[in-house]
């Protein structure tokens, strides 16, 4: 159909990505989105629900979807799957008790088929706290431990 | 009657440009089929008559549809048919698209649009598409065939490394009927996290600003804390009473437990019962300089605004409750607190 595919390309010109921030509870997502939005960070309430913030960046416009990270409401990200782009996987690298949670819910989503196709990020976050692990022990930690995954999944780890 | 066209109209349209012109001329070559004597809808405009074949068609995409997800054996042509019919509909649209009305054709394409929608989520459904994986495109065709093409068996489950072994370095851990005290001010550390685990009956004072607190399986605890200016998390305690100022607060798993707060944001509970909140009262010398530097001197009130993850309606959760006044605790005063035992 001649209209459809004229619409498809025009929206396919507007350069328009959706990326989807996820990771448990405390984490830091809505902390990072705000940072990188310049905005202010100093009264964050844990996120009851999910918030947008769409971010121009060249002539890509970056529709951030930051989803609440509480264990009675992950149930609820699958809701936000349908054409994601990129996959944030945030993780506090200081909460050593939770590492176990953190890959499950990992797993969990890389299973998921509506999200083959999205990359993946691993956002190592709170690095600055003494004792946290380390990047490539996050890694290590939530992919090396299955094979398979790691060869599917390119991985970037930001300091 | 077939409705004439409107000519000024089309006349218009048709100086406007080539393309409307030539729209026009197809939409005349079409009156004369459908007035010609071989149709039997000639008394139907061509508006209804599209509309009719459109709804059979779509009724036909629709019952396929459906089909496959009321029979999975018969999944695969029923989703064929579907196919079928949702390409009858595009082709049905596009052949009418010059007589319909603007509506019509808008609410035709975001039918055909939905039902295609419809089939891609049916077919993802059926047969998942391949995940994205690397592939060496150099890979000799000629190499001996690889053993049956199972999952390499998943490394052994390496023994789970003991909790309270791996945990950050600071913190106060399996601990009974003690008091525990640090002063962050008077420590060189300089960094400002905390983890409590497995303590009972014990009373904890941590002095200073602190960057973040972890708690953990605590049980008839007493724990004073000065000022958190990041993220306090609280699991699986029970019998226990907090007093602390901190920026954010998680609550998880947590019975019969009494927390005396100040927050820069509303606290949350999730999977708690039998929790009460108050507001925060503790003192001790230069706590006001702490909280002030925490960003945490004004009260916000928000000690009263939990939101509990487990109760999502307008009614009040039955998981907490404020304390009542005449019950709460008076304000703490720790400055002359000592170590029962030295614990450095």
């Amino acid at each position: 159909m001649g209209l459809l595919s004229i619409i498809r390309k025009i929206k396919r010109k507007e350069k328009e990505m959706r990326i989807l921030m996820v990771g448990l509870d405390n984490s830091g997502k809505t902390t990072i989105v705000l940072k990188i939005n310049g905005e202010d960070t100093s009264v964050i309430s844990p996120t009851l629900g999910f918030n947008i913030k769409t971010i121009k960046y060249h002539k890509y416009s970056l529709n951030i979807w930051d989803v609440g990270g509480q264990k009675t409401i992950r149930s609820y990200w699958r809701n936000y799957f349908e054409q994601t782009d990129g996959l944030v996987w945030v993780v506090d690298s200081s909460d050593i008790r939770r590492l176990d949670d953190c890959r499950a819910e990992l797993h969990n989503l890389l299973k998921e088929e509506r999200l083959a196709g999205s990359s993946l990020l691993v956002f190592a976050n709170k690095q600055d706290i003494q004792g946290a692990l380390k990047p490539s022990e996050i890694a290590k930690d939530l992919i090396g431990r299955t094979t398979a995954d790691a060869s599917q999944w390119p991985m970037l780890v930001i300091d | 009657m077939e409705p004439e066209p409107d000519h000024t109209k089309a006349a218009a349209a048709a100086g406007a440009g080539n393309r409307k012109h030539l729209a026009m001329l197809e939409r005349l070559s079409k009156r004369a089929v459908i007035l010609s004597p071989d149709s039997n809808s000639s008394d139907a405009s061509p508006v209804t008559t599209f509309l009719s074949c459109f709804a059979a068609a779509k009724l036909a995409a629709e019952s396929a549809l459906s089909a496959c997800r009321s029979s999975p054996e018969d999944a695969p042509s029923s989703l064929a048919t579907a196919a079928a019919a949702i390409d009858d509909l595009d082709r049905l649209v596009a052949e009418a698209s010059h007589s319909l009305p603007p509506y019509e054709l808008r609410s035709a394409l975001a039918a055909v649009s939905d039902l295609r929608a419809a089939h891609r989520l049916a077919a993802s459904d059926l047969r998942p598409k391949k995940s994205f994986s690397f592939r060496n495109k150099s890979k000799a065709p000629n190499k001996p065939p690889q053993d049956p093409p199972t999952l390499p068996p998943p490394p052994p489950e390496q023994p789970k490394p003991n909790v309270q072994v791996i945990l950050p370095g600071f913190g106060f851990r399996g601990r009974k009927d003690t008091t525990l005290l640090k002063d962050l001010r008077v420590s060189d550390e300089k960094d400002g996290d905390f983890t409590l685990t497995d303590l009972v009956s014990c009373e904890v004072h941590l002095k200073g600003k602190w960057r973040a607190l972890y708690v953990h399986k605590l049980k008839d605890c007493r724990v004073f804390v000065g000022a958190v200016f990041g993220s306090v998390l609280i699991e699986n305690v029970e019998h226990c009473t907090f007093v602390m100022a901190a920026h954010q607060i998680r609550i998880h798993e947590v019975r019969a437990t009494d927390f005396y707060l100040r927050a820069r944001s509303r606290p949350i509970i999730e999977d708690c019962s039998g929790v009460r909140f108050a507001p925060h009262a503790l003192k001790y010398k230069g706590i006001e300089d702490d909280l002030r530097d925490a960003g945490l001197e004004e009260e916000t009130g928000n000690w009263a605004n939990v939101d509990d993850f487990k109760w999502l309606r307008a009614v009040q959760s039955p998981n907490w409750c404020l304390i009542p006044e005449e019950e709460r605790l008076q304000t703490i005063e720790i400055s002359d607190v000592q170590d029962r035992e030295d614990d450095k």
